[in-house]
């Protein structure tokens, strides 16, 4: 197992995490760790256009791009972070606190990081 | 239409019967709903249009298909009217085929038809009240006296022809004391009243109008006056009642702007409703950047969450160089704020909450 596969093994592990995925700005799975209803070509093309719209809009009003999005819907919540190539996203269930989660994504970013420059 | 073909057509709308029920999306349901059109089966096209907005009630490419099969509903209709006045005229008819022509603007139409009714049926006052009608839209946009002065002209038709029709009488009150032929306008309101004396809207309306000044009773001046000054003389009985529910949120919304924008570090916030929007803080205009990553962000969260099966975005909150945007989301209403990244994340949240639940009023309704 890669370590970025680990990285997101140890994530999915967590209390109320649903499973983590690493993708591609063109919407592609580097490598994922999800629960069996959730279909990673889904979770992948969702991932990118979430993050490209975003990024795109705020280009246009000539402000950085989001480094981290988090989203609260009515039956789960999702933290979706920038990895400059690559975004992680980690799925929740809709009683997990993201911000408490929140150190376990950075951890597991910076990992993620620190394992592509190597590779 | 060749068997084969339509045996084709049939198969198509089976799949697509299927695809819409096993994987709804927009894009199908408008795809299974443009079949039925073009096959003229414009009720199906209705009912596959209103189930798919029961899924997707933002969907604009659904609201256009609702629209689209309403009307070509309405057109065959009509043609079935028309069919049935050639073969037996009768006033029920005619009024139910003015009463389409309204709803789908056909202004023409309705023109000819309203004519052909009042030679067919000269006793019948149905046709002047119609045509009234639509001369008094106009009027009330435009504002021009020619349209205002053909409407008084209609109505007073109708009330001559019968002198029991209400719905004239009113819509003749009401104009004739907005342009101010107040005591004219009394004369039809007061008889209003002897039909139903219990009728509170009349009681109403005949006290506001009685607080108003006359400005004499010669229509064509008072209307030539409107048409110059580009304004009605006196205001509708709803503008001048207490304030309603919907400026209550309004103020509600304002004052909630004002709380968020008291939190230490934050630099700009705003409540979006449909194409308008309220805001306080460092904004500079309409198109202030801000305002567009608070629509398109929210929109896409909504899609994202929806299309992963987890519910409605209801929060959303980006965080970089830039500090961070916070957006709530309440049905149509949405709700953000651009603050530190040291500003106090929770409060800022609540708050935007407590505007978005607030304005449920505003929600459905016009735009703040």
């Amino acid at each position: 197992m890669t370590k970025i596969q680990e990285a997101l093994a140890e994530l999915h592990r967590l209390q109320g995490v649903k499973g983590a995925a690493l993708v591609t700005h063109d919407g592609l799975i580097a490598a994922q760790s999800l629960d069996a209803r959730f279909s990673t070509d889904v979770v992948a093309g969702l991932t990118s256009y979430l993050m490209m719209t975003t990024n795109r809009c705020l280009e246009e009003g000539r402000q950085p791009k989001a480094a981290q999005i988090v989203v609260h819907a009515s039956n789960g919540k999702a933290i979706l972070t920038n990895l400059d190539d690559t975004c992680l996203i980690v799925l929740f269930d809709q009683f997990a606190d993201p911000a408490t989660a929140r150190r376990d994504v950075q951890e597991a970013a910076q990992m993620i990081r620190r394992a592509s420059r190597i590779s | 239409m060749h068997l084969i073909q339509r045996m084709k057509i049939w198969k198509e709308l089976r799949d697509l019967e299927t695809r819409a029920r096993e994987e709804p999306s927009p894009s199908t349901f408008v795809d299974l709903g443009q079949v039925y059109i073009n096959l003229e089966m414009h009720d199906k096209a209705q009912r596959v249009a209103e189930d798919g907005l029961a899924l997707f009630p933002k969907s604009t490419e659904l609201r256009q298909l609702v629209d689209c099969a309403h009307r070509g509903a309405g057109r065959q209709r009509i043609a079935e009217l028309r069919a049935k006045l050639t073969r037996s005229p009768s006033p029920k008819t005619f009024r139910e085929l003015a009463q389409l022509l309204v709803d789908l603007g056909d202004s023409a139409g309705l023109q000819s038809i309203c004519q052909e009714w009042s030679v067919r049926f000269p006793g019948d006052a149905g046709a002047w009240l119609v045509i009234g009608q639509m001369r008094l839209v106009n009027f009330y946009r435009d504002l021009a006296a020619r349209e205002g002065a053909e409407a008084v002209r209609c109505l007073e038709q109708a009330v001559r022809m019968d002198a029991n029709d209400a719905k004239a009488r009113k819509l003749l009150g009401e104009v004739l004391y907005r342009i101010g032929a107040v005591r004219k306008s009394q004369e039809h309101l007061t008889t209003l009243q002897e039909f139903d004396p219990n009728d509170a809207e009349v009681a109403a309306l005949l006290q506001h109008v009685s607080g108003l000044a006359d400005s004499g009773g010669d229509v064509a001046a008072l209307l030539a006056d409107v048409e110059s000054q580009g304004c009605l003389l006196h205001p509708p009985l709803a503008a001048a009642l207490p304030r309603g529910p919907q400026e209550d949120s309004i103020a509600l919304v304002r004052e909630g702007l004002a709380q968020v924008a008291t939190i230490p570090g934050v630099r700009k916030a705003t409540f979006i409703q449909g194409s308008r929007a309220l805001v306080k803080g460092a904004i500079r205009d309409g198109r202030d950047p801000f305002l567009r990553v608070v629509r398109v962000v929210a929109k896409a969260a909504h899609r994202f969450t929806r299309r992963l099966d987890i519910g409605s975005a209801n929060k959303t909150v980006l965080e970089g160089d830039f500090g961070r945007i916070c957006i709530c989301v309440y049905g149509e209403a949405l709700a953000g704020a651009q603050c530190d990244a040291n500003a106090d994340l929770d409060r800022v949240l609540a708050e935007l909450q407590e505007i978005v639940a607030g304005a449920l009023h505003l929600v459905g309704g016009n735009e703040a």
